[in-house]
């Protein structure tokens, strides 16, 4: 996982109080929202029917990104906080930098899927944490950057010491879904159920600390990135030093079968008038209604989640077919999703 | 109730309608004959029509609310009235979009939209009111174009009435008094709804692929009227224009109140435009009257014109519309005139209204545009776009009206309409053979002799029987049953209640591949946005590995917009059976128990060739129209003026 700016764990460590955690819970919501859209124009970027396990394994991290950015909500409203994911201060600037001072500056933006994007982007983003286990973090002993893990970590250090075992709050706002399992995304009562949430997302993210694996035997999502820039399937290998070799069967790719999405395209750059900038519009008019589905979603309509899955179709459909329609007057390049908040979907 | 009682606001913006256009030959459901080039853009019956990667969205586009008309007569368009002037008209926020399906391929004039949300807020987001407007399909299909449609491609328009329904008043609905005034006289917190759609493109041209204009207004409901239709008086074209078909100005609701001695038009549906986004530079001089004496002519090449002469009618007033060519988009062509003399509403009470110009021909005298129903007289069906599986039974509501007030005692007669021949294989039908509709004539029963009530209501209960697939690789049949009573203005003619009956078939709890293949093939090549995007539907493996999202999907109820198949058309059966699939997805091979269903079709009792009635050749010339294949709408010019 990703370095973070120190000064967020610090908050988290020097909680008194649990209303002391929501701003950061809400920066955590932030953050895992802030990772998809880029992930999503990766995989939007893939010609339909071609690149398949490109697309699956993208898909598959999202789904978990959602999970986290769902278990994250779930948390919040547990102790009493209130998720606001329907305004612009939500959706980060691409290109630009994740929530929390993420990653020592990494810049992320909305390109096409290529080997170096996966490399130095999506990998950066879910690089694990390497040090060992923190049991108790002393904020003295802190280093310059810490890690999304020890951020989450932190969290859960404090909801142990701070909350009561019946967390406070309302119980019908809790979100779940029957397209997760119920051992991944469960209702948080208990102290102990936001303490194994939060293991949940930080295995899912790095794997656990001595292997690539998560609780559920899945590969993390680093090691999932790690995969499609080797092209090659990561098996279990005794003779490795580590156990684990990239020795698995080829992941094919075909450059030839991505879209050219101009980098980071923009609403602004679309001709007025334009059918493509219309299509656009609509795009966005989606996300923003996303956006707002999932907030009324986590603010006591959980069973309103079934409505936003249909939201995520029209989304991706609008995408996927501006990442096939050529760029007007930007030669060779065709329309990346923005995944702006505009004026135009407000209301 | 109807729109056009006071309090209302009329509304204009554009439409976001992404149909999906494989599916609008009846040849391409031939799962045996289709080949993937039906699936491309182009014209004509090898080609998938102009958006076949269509998925069957419906939105408001840039919708605004332009003027408030108020119940003492007077109209406010400034924002600074009241802050309900200027507002965004949108739809759905939160879950996906309405959608906006055909009945039918061979039901292609009927287009419905299916869970629409309407909502007002204002700039900064806030509420004033939302709700959902009920299903409602196409009526009053008519000619509004004058530049035949040419950078667009469609040049007729249409209109949907319904009703908005659950409505939900946001704080600030307190702030707007025209608002206040709605909600107090509105009942059953309920609303209606019209909406004008023209202008639509077909064509990749000025930036408006897939969407066209809509206007339309929003006015109180009152319980017990019909929802998809107001219970108004009706005008209709009686002018002749060589080269196109029907007439300009073809219907137009009014409403006449007498206790505010004020008659409204709405020629949001009707009025004439020069271009596709409802600009008008047409200058004609326009008048309402009243006539003194009874009118029945109809526009006919030999009798392109009526002319009734001044001492034969009263005028009510000119339409003010020639300054501004914007005048459309503004008021959504709706004119009320209130404080109206004595004789005139004495009059009104029992005779036609007329819209009229000065002859030219025939100096001194009047040509007649358009004129209202004989005698006043108007029969609606309420819910007369049906969808129904065998065993169903469903109450079809009629309405008769006499000078705007309901009619008792009224006989209305139902007949189904005889059956269409099929089409063989020929050079003009390429593909594959297309079955005819309306039959077995067994396939419905009902009674169509029927009666209204003193209240002017008169229900035929309509079931639906058993058929086996009398279309082959179309499920279920199409019938069209006709309705009028011993009056028949030729000058509008009949309208039908339209059935699709879905095929029988026997649930079956343990299917395997084969027993659903047909059905998921089908779909497959009809709505290619779904296996391209989605998931191949024509792929076993590939279903299953997607089936929790495809449980979720094809079990939603038909009023959920995520509800599969967006189009509506699978019997419950059939939909189970595909669930039960879903839920054990077997694809070995084993004996196929699709045979249950029996698998003797019904033959066309008529043969090849056989002659369509008028009713039947103008629907097919719709559908030519509807899907740009028409040979070319003209354009009209100097309409009217050499009357």
């Amino acid at each position: 996982m990703l370095k973070i700016d120190p000064k967020y764990i610090e908050k988290a460590l020097t909680a008194n109080v649990l209303e002391e955690l929501y701003p950061l819970l809400q920066k955590a919501i932030e953050l895992e929202h802030s990772t998809i859209p880029p992930y999503l124009t990766a995989m939007f970027s893939l010609k339909p029917g071609t690149n398949l396990v490109q697309r699956q394994i993208i898909h598959s991290i999202v789904i978990e990104e959602m999970l986290h950015m769902t278990i994250a909500a779930n948390i919040l409203n547990a102790l009493g906080g209130t998720p606001d994911i329907n305004n612009s201060q939500f959706v980060p600037e691409y290109p630009g930098p994740l929530p929390m001072g993420i990653g020592n500056g990494l810049i992320v933006g909305l390109e096409k899927y290529s080997q170096g994007v996966v490399k130095n982007v999506f990998m950066e983003i879910e690089e694990p944490e390497n040090a060992i286990v923190f049991k108790s973090l002393d904020i003295k002993k802190l280093p310059t950057f810490s890690t999304i893990g020890q951020f989450y970590q932190a969290i859960q250090q404090k909801i142990d010491e701070l909350a009561p075992n019946d967390l406070p709050g309302h119980k019908d706002y809790q979100v779940t879904s029957a397209f997760f399992p119920a051992q991944e995304l469960f209702p948080i009562y208990t102290k102990q159920h936001a303490i194994d949430a939060i293991n949940i997302i930080i295995e899912q993210g790095e794997g656990t600390s001595t292997s690539p694996l998560d609780q559920q035997d899945e590969l993390a999502h680093y090691y999932r990135f790690e995969e499609l820039y080797k092209g090659k399937r990561l098996l279990k290998d005794p003779s490795a030093p580590k156990g684990y070799s990239f020795s698995g069967p080829d992941i094919p790719f075909t450059p030839d079968d991505v879209y050219p999405l101009f980098p980071n395209t923009k609403t602004s750059m679309l001709p007025a008038g334009s059918e493509v900038l219309n299509r656009m519009n609509q795009f966005n008019a989606s996300y923003y209604s996303l956006l707002s589905g999932l907030h009324d979603t986590f603010n006591g309509q959980p069973t309103w989640l079934d409505n936003t899955i249909g939201v995520m179709y029209d989304l991706k459909l609008t995408a996927e077919k501006l990442c096939a329609t050529p760029f007007p007057g930007k030669a060779g390049y065709t329309i990346g999703p923005s995944f702006e908040f505009t004026a135009t979907s407000k209301c | 109730m109807s729109y056009l009682h006071a309090p209302r606001l009329v509304f204009t913006g554009d439409f976001l309608s992404d149909v999906s256009t494989v599916n609008n030959d009846p040849a391409h459901y031939n799962n045996t004959t289709f080949k993937p080039n039906f699936q491309e853009p182009g014209k004509g019956t090898n080609n998938g029509w102009w958006n076949p990667e269509g998925g069957a969205v419906f939105d408001f586009q840039n919708c605004s609310v332009t003027q408030i008309f108020l119940p003492d007569g007077t109209t406010q368009s400034d924002p600074a009235n009241d802050i309900i002037i200027g507002q965004a008209i949108q739809g759905a926020e939160g879950r996906p979009t309405g959608k906006m399906v055909d009945l039918d391929p061979d039901a292609q004039t009927y287009s419905a939209l299916w869970c629409v949300q309407l909502r007002i807020c204002n700039g900064n987001g806030d509420l004033l009111f939302k709700g959902n407007v009920a299903t409602t399909s196409f009526r009053d299909i008519q000619m509004r174009q004058l530049d035949g449609g040419k950078s667009n491609g469609q040049p007729l328009g249409a209109t949907w009435t319904s009703v908005i329904t659950d409505v939900v008043w946001g704080d600030l609905a307190e702030k707007s008094t025209f608002l206040k005034t709605l909600r107090a006289t509105t009942q059953n917190n309920t609303l209606t709804i019209n909406m004008n759609p023209f202008g639509y493109y077909y064509a990749h041209n000025d930036g408006r692929f897939s969407l066209g204009r809509i206007m339309g207004s929003i006015g109180p409901y009152f319980e017990g009227e019909p929802t998809t239709f107001a219970a108004t008086r009706r005008l209709y074209g009686i002018n002749y224009t060589p080269n196109i078909p029907g007439t300009y100005f073809g219907v137009s609701n009014f409403l006449v109140e007498q206790d505010n001695r004020r008659v409204s038009v709405d020629f949001g549906a009707s009025f004439p435009v020069s271009d596709s986004i409802g600009t008008i530079h047409y200058k004609q001089d326009l008048r309402l009257a009243v006539s003194k004496v009874p009118q029945t002519g109809v526009a006919t090449a030999q009798t392109p014109v009526s002319y009734i002469a001044p001492n034969d009618l009263i005028e009510i007033g000119a339409l003010n519309y020639q300054s501004d060519p914007g005048w459309l988009n503004k008021t959504a062509g709706i004119v009320s005139f209130s404080n109206l003399p004595d004789d005139t509403m004495t009059a009104l009470s029992n005779s036609q209204l007329l819209l009229i110009t000065p002859s030219t021909t025939k100096p001194g005298q009047y040509a007649i545009i358009a004129r209202e129903a004989i005698d006043g007289l108007v029969t609606r069906a309420d819910n007369f776009v049906q969808r129904l599986d065998d065993g169903q039974s469903v109450d079809i509501d009629y309405y008769a009206y006499q000078w705007g007030k309901p009619l008792p005692n009224t006989a209305i007669s139902v007949t189904l309409d005889p059956p269409t021949p099929d089409t063989p294989v020929g050079p003009k039908n390429p593909i594959s053979e297309v079955y005819g509709n309306n039959f077995p004539v067994n396939g419905l029963t009902f009674n169509g002799q029927i009666k209204t009530g003193n209240d002017g209501k008169a229900q035929m209960r309509l079931t639906g029987n058993a058929i086996d697939s009398p279309r082959v690789y179309i499920d279920g049949q199409i019938y069209s049953l006709t309705y009028q009573t011993s009056t028949v203005d030729a000058a509008f003619g009949t309208e039908s209640v339209v059935v699709h009956l879905r095929d029988y078939f026997q649930e079956i709890t343990d299917p395997v591949w084969d027993d659903i293949s047909d059905i998921m093939i089908q779909y497959s090549n009809l709505y290619p946005i779904m296996s391209r995007y989605v998931v191949n539907l024509a792929d076993p493996e590939a279903l299953a590995e997607k089936k929790n999202i495809l449980i979720f999907a094809f079990s939603r109820d038909i009023n959920d917009t995520m509800h599969m198949p967006v189009t509506r058309d699978l019997s419950k059966t059939k939909r189970q059976t595909i669930l039960n699939w879903l839920n054990n997805p077997q694809i070995a091979q084993r004996t196929i128990l699709k045979t249950q269903a029996r698998e003797v079709t019904s033959a066309n009792p008529v043969e090849p060739g056989t002659e369509l009635t008028d009713k039947q050749v103008k629907y097919r010339e719709a559908v030519k129209a509807k899907n740009g294949s028409f040979p070319g709408f003209r354009a009209t010019e100097n309409l009217f003026e050499n009357l």
